[in-house]
């Protein structure tokens, strides 16, 4: 009797065991989604969340992204249903700092190492006024303008220096016959943040100026902006025909095309040059004569984590090795080509024409795009008084000096220092 | 008598009994969906919780912010001249494509009926994005044709210049539309009895006496619901925009419509931020039905006024109700 008690009771404490241990190792193998809203880039991702799969066999991030422009309102309206994913790009300045106003992103602050990887300026983007950060920095695109090497050759251009220089060189290309420049306005979005905010840190003077106008130092309206203005007059006949109705993939055709010798972009478009019939490489944005020049380096994504996840210690987990220094290889060589990591740790990059645009901004000092740390939080927001004007101008519908006025009097409804 | 009131009266119940599954649908996805978001705009908050009871403010915003009201007067006026060209041009050639149709001895009248009616059926985005190709200023059929012609000087960029941009979008709106008026227009002409045109030969009508005369005022009642649906449907119009110019009905907001407005400011927010003000975008579409609120109640009177007048009551094609015009 007392054996079989026993007998009964082992194999009851072997069951509870069993139970336990399947129990163990259904919670410890994890899925954790992440949102993006780069949609281009699933097979980077895919890339870079397999290695570190490897490194956590039990955590597995599933990437799923969402079509760009939704992004902003599709996480939003997840993260208040509850159905957010557990870790997610956040955008930098107003926009994620918004998120984490509204309590959808962790602190992540605390982190190890992170304080240690990411300098102050450079988690900045994604921290509030208090220095409080909301996300792990994850790339930052950098801006230039791309130019058909062979053709500048064949013309006997060199790469122009001053932004006379670059109207001259804009006038012999379009005399032998090419558009000098491919972009166009139907997309309204890129003349704004490849175009204008890619020059205007060489006319305000970069960070230092644009910190002026933020502190209500310098008006919108000033010499400086309207020069800005004038150089998006001086532009537009360089433009495509009807480059009013061109839209964004229409001025990367023609330049790809070798139907424009000059495109203005930012760094991301690179993984879109691939098998190209001709040499190309990119230059920053000739600042005017006797002026410094600038390249507009912007933080762009960061990756948070949801502040309501069922598995807080496994994102914590993945953050910290994003930016672990084993880690580092990996990500800088995963990350799509135009996207540059922003860790100190960070290896260099391989691809030949990503490491020039990159040596860019490590020659030339650089500025954030100049809406986006203040100008975007009111209404009318910046970036579209900005964008309104640029359009205006370029399409002669005001005077260089109309638009710096516009865009210094609706600022001043709603941002206290440009009152 | 006793028997039969009962009867009538069970099949009254009966009928409601039917209708309530289709009440049920029409309440849950229509009816409270409407006076929900018409709550709505008496309310504002962060992104799409609305807690914060405002009264009227929203639409005070709507209709005296400078900024605000600026844009939507704008949206507003540019509704209108949609509609106005669609009911120009998409309805008139809509009749006379159904004039044609329904000639006697016209050859191949299933073929041409077809093809008049296959834009209908294809989505928007594709057809904006067809349009948008041939408008393109670069490589679009339509400038390349101009070029060779010689007429260089008309090569305009389309959809970039205030002027044109809306006119285009419409006629890309009319050109894909076209075929519902025309096949209402033919059901109705097809339902006029023969007698009246064999009497007005007899007194010696021609084409377009018997037109004038006969076929339109017959016709009146189905141009009166063409009016109405083409005003309903231009009303709500979205997605032709959005697909060939996108949603700031650009450039300098001469495509922005109602629609348009809408979405930007109650759904996607403006670029970069992206962040919806639900409230005002709620106010906006109230207003917007109620203007078609007001538009179909008007058209109706005139419409029950004329057959009261005595105006022959037309058999109303079968299908009218449930397409869009």
């Amino acid at each position: 009797m007392k054996n079989g008690k026993f007998l009964k009771a082992t194999a009851l404490v072997l069951a509870l065991a069993a139970f336990c241990a399947l129990a163990a190792s259904a919670q410890a193998k994890v899925q954790l989604t992440m949102g993006s809203w780069r949609a281009d880039d699933v097979t980077q991702m895919t890339k870079l969340l397999g290695a570190f799969n490897q490194k956590y066999p039990n955590i597995e991030v599933k990437f799923d992204p969402t079509n760009p422009p939704d992004y902003n309102a599709a996480l939003r309206l997840q993260l208040q249903s509850g159905i957010g994913p557990d870790l997610m790009y956040a955008r930098s300045y107003d926009t994620g700092v918004q998120l984490f106003k509204d309590g959808f992103f962790a602190d992540v602050t605390s982190l190890p190492g992170l304080k240690k990887v990411y300098s102050d300026l450079a988690r900045a983007p994604w921290a509030d006024d208090k220095g409080n950060s909301f996300a792990v920095p994850f790339c930052a695109v950098s801006h230039g303008v791309y130019y058909n090497v062979d053709l500048f050759k064949k013309l006997g251009i060199a790469v122009p220096q001053t932004w006379e220089d670059f109207l001259a060189a804009c006038k012999k290309i379009q005399d032998a016959g090419v558009t000098p420049v491919a972009n166009g306005l139907a997309d309204q979005w890129d003349i704004n943040e490849v175009v204008m905010m890619n020059i205007l840190p060489n006319f305000i003077g970069g960070a230092e100026g644009r910190l002026a106008y933020e502190a209500g130092k310098a008006k919108f309206n000033d010499a400086k902006i309207v020069a800005a203005f004038q150089a998006m007059k001086q532009l537009a006949p360089f433009c495509p025909k009807g480059f009013e109705a061109l839209t964004y993939n229409d001025s990367n055709a023609l330049f790809v095309n070798q139907k424009a010798a000059m495109y203005f972009d930012g760094s991301w478009t690179m993984a879109s040059f691939t098998d190209m019939k001709f040499a190309w490489s990119v230059f920053a944005p000739p600042p005017p004569k006797g002026k410094k020049g600038f390249v507009t380096f912007h933080p762009d994504s960061g990756i948070a984590m949801n502040a309501k996840t069922k598995y807080p210690n496994e994102c914590k987990t993945f953050l910290q090795w994003l930016y672990s220094d084993e880690a580092a290889a990996i990500v800088s060589n995963s990350i799509p080509t135009g996207f540059f990591p922003i860790a100190s740790n960070a290896a260099k990059i391989t691809d030949a024409h990503a490491d020039a645009f990159l040596q860019m901004s490590k020659s030339h000092p650089t500025d954030v795009r100049f809406v986006w740390p203040k100008l975007m939080s009111g209404k009318p927001s910046g970036y579209n008084l900005l964008n309104d004007g640029v359009i205006a101008v370029m399409t002669g519908k005001q005077t260089p000096q109309a638009a710096a006025d516009d865009l210094q009097n609706g600022l001043a409804q709603w941002y206290a220092p440009a009152k | 008598m006793n028997s039969s009131s009962k009867v009538r009266r069970e099949s009254g119940a009966l009928w409601l009994l039917f209708a309530l599954p289709a009440l049920l649908v029409y309440a849950a996805f229509m009816a409270v969906p409407v006076i929900n978001s018409m709550r709505l705009s008496f309310f504002s908050g962060s992104g799409y919780t609305l807690d914060n009871f405002v009264g009227f403010n929203n639409y005070l915003r709507l209709f005296a912010d400078p900024e605000i009201s600026a844009r939507f007067f704008k949206a507003f006026g540019n509704t209108w001249v949609f509609f106005g060209i669609n009911m120009l041009v998409q309805n008139t050639i809509g009749l006379l494509f159904a004039l044609i149709l329904s000639g006697k001895g016209f050859k191949g009248k299933g073929a041409f009926r077809t093809i008049i009616f296959i834009p209908v059926t294809l989505s928007v985005l594709v057809t904006g994005y067809i349009w948008k190709l041939i408008l393109n200023p670069q490589w679009g059929a339509l400038n390349i044709i101009l070029t060779k012609v010689g007429l260089g000087a008309w090569a305009m960029p389309w959809l970039g210049d205030p002027r044109f941009a809306l006119t285009a979008i419409t006629l890309v709106s009319s050109w894909q539309w076209v075929g519902l008026p025309t096949m209402m227009f033919l059901a109705g002409l097809e339902r006029i009895p023969e007698e009246l045109f064999e009497a007005a030969q007899i007194d010696g009508a021609g084409g377009w006496l018997t037109f004038a005369r006969v076929k339109l005022p017959l016709l009146l009642p189905v141009v009166g619901i063409v009016s109405v649906l083409t005003f309903v449907g231009n009303f709500n119009a979205f997605d032709v925009v959005f697909a060939m110019e996108g949603a700031n009905g650009p450039p300098s907001y001469a495509t922005d419509l109602m629609g348009t407005f809408f979405y930007r400011t109650g759904i996607a927010g403006q670029h970069p931020v992206g962040i919806p003000d639900m409230g005002l975008g709620a106010a906006v579409a109230t207003v917007t039905f109620a203007v078609l609120f007001a538009g179909v109640l008007l058209a109706n009177r005139l419409m029950n006024g004329r057959e009261a007048q005595g105006a022959e009551p037309m058999a109303r094609p079968a299908a009218e109700g449930r397409l869009r015009a």
